[in-house]
């Protein structure tokens, strides 16, 4: 809200400079948030809080200077005198529960004309634009001086000279003043002439009754309307007004009698006509709200040493009255400050105009809490530094993503991954589904990067998914995602690996990392990722996740650019995973005797896989083999077509006694005989 | 032949060999040369060796005894010098092999190039190690909540003006995209006893975007609660975290704001780190800059929650780790950190 320096200090005498106000006000909760020079006037640019409506004026900001520099408020002349004839126009309110008050006056044969300069300048200044039209303009100068939202009819063609303050009930609708026509909700309140809607309360005022060059008799209306019913009505049509902004925020239902008064006043002075008397319905009477509050509660809560006297008179400074009762004091707040219901309302009150910044700070003497540090959180920092210290670098994506995704990666109906909830209002189409796999965003990453030029594209994220299982949340899952591709590096040291076996490698840093053992990799269905290339990780039986080269039909619809192109993807369950990770480790004792070695090279047929070989020899019982381990793989030159070459080093070890030569060699051979058997290979030439 | 020779000439042809000697050996270059040198002297013909069975034609006990004394430090000698120069020369080979063997030691090591962790996750990292080593505790929620979470509980009601501070992602009228971290605490609240002490970091949603606004940023919300918590407390913390995350001399203020679930309310300004409090344009020339919302927890909430409003007192705080970031390494726009660029994230 923009705010005047003059205009301020017509209600009160403050001699500082504006950036001193500016720097108090701010300390006292009304954030100045700029200060822009007009002329030979400051400009300030309030940010006033949604408690606080009672500053959404001039009047109010000169309250809180006067409170925070204690001194006296100046108030314009609203009080109209003389004789007046009585109102020509009568008021009902039907709805009191949504009208607390009305109040109107006639003003009758007045002159529609530009509005003097002077008032031109200060509505210009607070960001509303003349309308050329004096009736209007004031009510405007009103609303930015006093704060309350004032409304114009032309009263002649009010039917009947009647208002009627009422819920819209069926079937109705209006024109209003911007010359839209609103469909109106039933429980929307209205104001009615004889006849037909006038206005929309609070809102905005209806085209057919409104203030034109032709007017001569105006009726002026200053009401009360319930916050909420104000607020609804306004979302619901879309229609947010200066009135409507302060109606829902809340008024002020003492006060808005001298804001009618101020106008009429004002109009008079601009354009004549004959005030009548004030028609005023007011059903529900203002009720104060005395809240009670012990002083020590008040030093207790803020950590100060405040007295009693420091307190009482802090309060009156911001129009609240006080009855001291001891060890306790009696609050009441005035009728504008409607935020001040509780006795925390009266503490916030002392604590900001006090000064936040005199508050001594203290460390505070409590318990500690468990679990400083959830178990999960160490898990996934440790997954997370091993993915990073394989290469992969992390990124992090919004939760989103678009319906065509999971086209493009060919996720078939009943997958988990179709089961997404929607978000109502997405700020774009392509974000309107909450993410049920990481893979779409990560493939955007590698888009993102290979466009720009980046040929060495290692990506991961750690990030939860979104499974609608029919609660009425959805199930939140926390999943590891990676993408990985490296564009034939130049690089004095070579490293030929494929890219599926050193993405592989990182699935397999991270079981090993957090000792977990027994993965297994088994072909996957996954219908994006390439037949021969991809495996599902398996842990336990249970399926955690996926690896595997991209399909080349899904390659061919990302339109790379690029020939060719190995990208590797992994995705992974981590709440699955970590659920099986074991909860201690155990020390094992150190080998006292030596190891001995032996190697074994098969030639067998190419498709028996390797961990089928490994499990073969893991499964021969022998009390000395202490462990087995691949170390060659070979295919091509001496080896037959169809065939390739596994080797495997052996370790044999006794654990009560260093053994003898002719015992590993009596093991070995009969391990050698059983290998041989079990896969039908040859020992390799 | 030798025995014709008196002792003086005797003694007189030892002088002579040790003389030729030291001649021969100065000129030794090679092994091979050595070799020689080594035949010449000490060999089974050698000139020193002949000496030694010369000996025993001494007849003099005397004189013999003498020579033989003479003799032996003459053969010492050769084989000391002998063993000494081969110690040199072969100690010169093995460098001029090891010279062969030479390698380019500027050519690039085999590193394993890690990845980087991305700056928001750096800095999330950071804030959380200053709260636990202040002894908070970690917690966390859905990011998908329910609206009595995110809003009412935290004193939100429909219908208040309050939710206009927050633009909401909804997916249902009873389901929303959390807006905030706070609905943890109210979890947390419901489930535990006081005293409290944690911090909720995580994702949050508000649909609004641009230079500063993403639609998804990070928040970590804090909350302490327990029999004697007051606003001074409230101070005493935030005053220490941010020095320890910002530096030391940093100035600090307390400025009173607005939140629901808080009471009194505070935001937490920092001077200016880009005009060290001077005024520029990041600041709005105000010399300094917004970095944290906080507050006494409002009564209502634990009321809502079932804790004893009388009894317990506590407060709650809040920052986005976006801004935290954006401070930190002077970042302008926030939409980089979601762009994902490896030439961006490689930089932290």
């Amino acid at each position: 809200m923009k705010v005047s320096f003059d205009w301020l200090k017509e209600f009160v005498d403050v001699t500082v400079s504006p950036q001193e106000v500016a720097h108090r006000l701010t300390m006292a909760g009304l954030e100045i948030e700029g200060m822009e020079i007009v002329g030979s006037d400051v400009v300030f640019e309030v940010n006033v809080t949604p408690n606080r409506p009672d500053c959404l004026s001039i009047l109010g900001i000169a309250r809180e200077v006067a409170a925070v520099f204690g001194l006296p408020l100046k108030m314009p002349d609203m009080v109209v005198k003389g004789v007046q004839t009585e109102s020509t126009v009568t008021v009902e309110i039907a709805d009191s529960d949504l009208c607390n008050r009305y109040t109107g006056r006639s003003i009758l044969g007045v002159t529609i004309g530009d509005s003097p300069q002077w008032l031109k300048n200060r509505l210009e200044k607070c960001g509303i634009r003349s309308l050329n039209n004096n009736i209007i303009d004031i009510t405007n100068y009103v609303l930015l001086e006093l704060g309350h939202p004032l409304h114009a009819f032309d009263e002649d063609k009010l039917h009947g000279r009647k208002i009627r303050i009422a819920k819209a009930g069926h079937n109705r609708s209006i024109t209003t003043l911007d010359g839209a026509d609103r469909e109106l909700s039933y429980d929307m309140l209205l104001i009615w002439d004889g006849k037909d809607p006038v206005a929309v309360a609070g809102v905005m005022g209806g085209e057919g009754s409104s203030v034109n060059s032709d007017t001569r008799n105006i009726f002026l209306e200053s009401a009360y309307f319930e916050p909420t019913s104000v607020r609804r009505t306004s979302k619901a049509l879309g229609l947010k007004t200066e009135s409507s902004y302060r109606f829902e925020r809340g008024t002020d239902i003492i006060f808005l009698e001298n804001a009618l008064n101020r106008a009429a006043l004002l109009i008079e002075q601009t354009g004549g006509g004959n005030i009548h008397q004030i028609v005023d319905a007011y059903p529900e009477k203002y009720v104060e709200r005395p809240v009670e509050i012990a002083y020590d509660r008040i030093n207790s809560l803020l950590g100060t040493a405040l007295n009693k006297a420091e307190i009482l008179e802090t309060l009156q400074r911001v129009g609240v009255r006080t009855e001291d009762r001891g060890e306790k004091c009696i609050a009441i707040a005035p009728p504008y400050r409607r935020d001040i219901r509780e006795y925390y309302d009266i503490l916030e009150e002392v604590a900001r105009i006090y000064g936040f910044d005199r508050i001594p700070a203290r460390i505070p003497k409590t318990a500690l809490s468990d679990g400083i540090l959830n178990s999960k959180e160490v898990s996934v920092g440790r997954i997370k530094e091993t993915v990073r210290k394989t290469g992969f670098t992390e990124v992090i994506n919004y939760s989103f993503m678009n319906g065509t995704d999971l086209e493009l990666l060919s996720i078939p109906a009943g997958d988990s991954r179709r089961s997404h909830i929607e978000v109502m209002n997405p700020l774009r189409q392509e974000d309107s589904l909450m993410r049920t796999t990481l893979l779409p965003s990560l493939l955007n990453n590698f888009r993102y990067n290979l466009s720009r030029g980046t040929r060495d594209i290692r990506l991961f994220e750690i990030s939860k998914i979104f499974v609608d299982e029919g609660g009425q949340l959805p199930k939140e899952k926390l999943m590891l995602g990676g993408i990985f591709f490296r564009e034939n590096m130049p690089s004095v040291w070579k490293d030929e690996t494929p890219s599926f076996f050193t993405a592989k490698g990182t699935v397999d840093c991270i079981f090993d990392e957090m000792k977990i053992k027994g993965q297994s990799y088994e072909p996957s269905s996954e219908a994006f990722l390439h037949r021969g290339k991809s495996a599902d990780i398996v842990l336990d039986s249970v399926r955690i996740g996926f690896i595997g080269e991209l399909a080349p039909v899904v390659v061919e619809k990302l339109d790379l650019k690029i020939s060719k192109p190995e990208i590797v993807v992994f995705e992974m369950d981590l709440d699955k995973f970590l659920s099986l990770a074991p909860d201690k480790l155990t020390y094992v004792q150190i080998p006292r005797y030596p190891a001995v070695e032996r190697d074994i090279a098969i030639v067998l047929d190419e498709d028996i896989s390797s961990a089928k070989v490994m499990s073969d020899l893991s499964a021969y019982i022998s009390g000395f083999i202490e462990g087995v381990e691949l170390f060659d793989h070979y295919k091509g030159k001496n080896i037959p077509q169809g065939k390739k070459s596994l080797a495997y080093r052996i370790t044999y070890r006794a654990s009560d006694r260093t053994l003898t030569d002719s015992e590993v060699e009596d093991v070995h051979a009969r391990l050698v005989d059983y290998i041989l058997q079990k896969t039908g290979g040859q020992l390799r030439a | 032949m030798d025995e014709l020779l008196s002792p003086e000439q005797l003694l007189s042809s030892l002088t002579q060999i040790e003389e030729a000697f030291r001649s021969d050996i100065a000129k030794v270059a090679t092994l091979a040369d050595l070799q020689q040198v080594r035949a010449k002297y000490s060999g089974k013909k050698g000139l020193v060796t002949a000496k030694m069975k010369a000996l025993s034609s001494v007849p003099d006990p005397v004189q013999k005894k003498e020579f033989g004394r003479r003799i032996n430090e003459l053969k010492n000698f050769v084989e000391d010098s002998l063993k000494g120069r081969e110690l040199l020369l072969k100690e010169g080979e093995q460098e001029r092999r090891l010279l062969t063997e030479k390698i380019d030691i500027t050519l690039p090591g085999k590193s394993v190039q890690f990845g980087r962790t991305h700056p928001i996750n750096q800095v999330l990292s950071e804030i959380k190690d200053i709260f636990v080593s202040m002894g908070f505790g970690i917690e966390d929620g859905p990011e998908v909540e329910l609206d009595h979470y995110n809003f009412e509980a935290l004193n939100i009601p429909r219908d208040h003006p309050a939710r206009d501070m927050q633009d909401t992602f909804y997916i249902s009228d009873d389901v929303v995209l959390r807006t905030h971290t706070s609905p943890v605490q109210v979890r947390v609240m419901e489930k535990t006893k006081p005293p409290l002490k944690i911090i909720a970091p995580g994702k949050v949603y508000r649909c609004d975007a641009d230079v500063s606004h993403t639609a998804m940023f990070h928040q970590v919300e804090g909350l302490m609660v327990d029999t004697d918590v007051s606003f001074g407390d409230l101070k005493g913390v935030l005053e220490l975290f941010i020095r320890s995350f910002f530096g030391k001399d940093t100035p600090v203020r307390f400025r009173p704001s607005y939140f629901p679930f808080t009471e009194p309310s505070a935001e937490v300004d920092i001077g200016c780190v880009f005009c060290k409090g001077a005024g520029c344009r990041v600041c709005k020339t105000t010399g300094w800059l917004e970095v944290l919302g906080s507050g006494l927890v409002n009564p209502r909430v634990f009321e809502m929650t079932g804790y004893d409003p009388a009894r317990y007192s506590g407060f709650a705080f809040g920052m986005g780790v976006e801004r935290m970031t954006m401070l930190k390494y002077s970042i302008d726009d926030i939409r980089l950190f979601y762009e994902n660029d490896l030439r961006f994230l490689r930089q932290f």
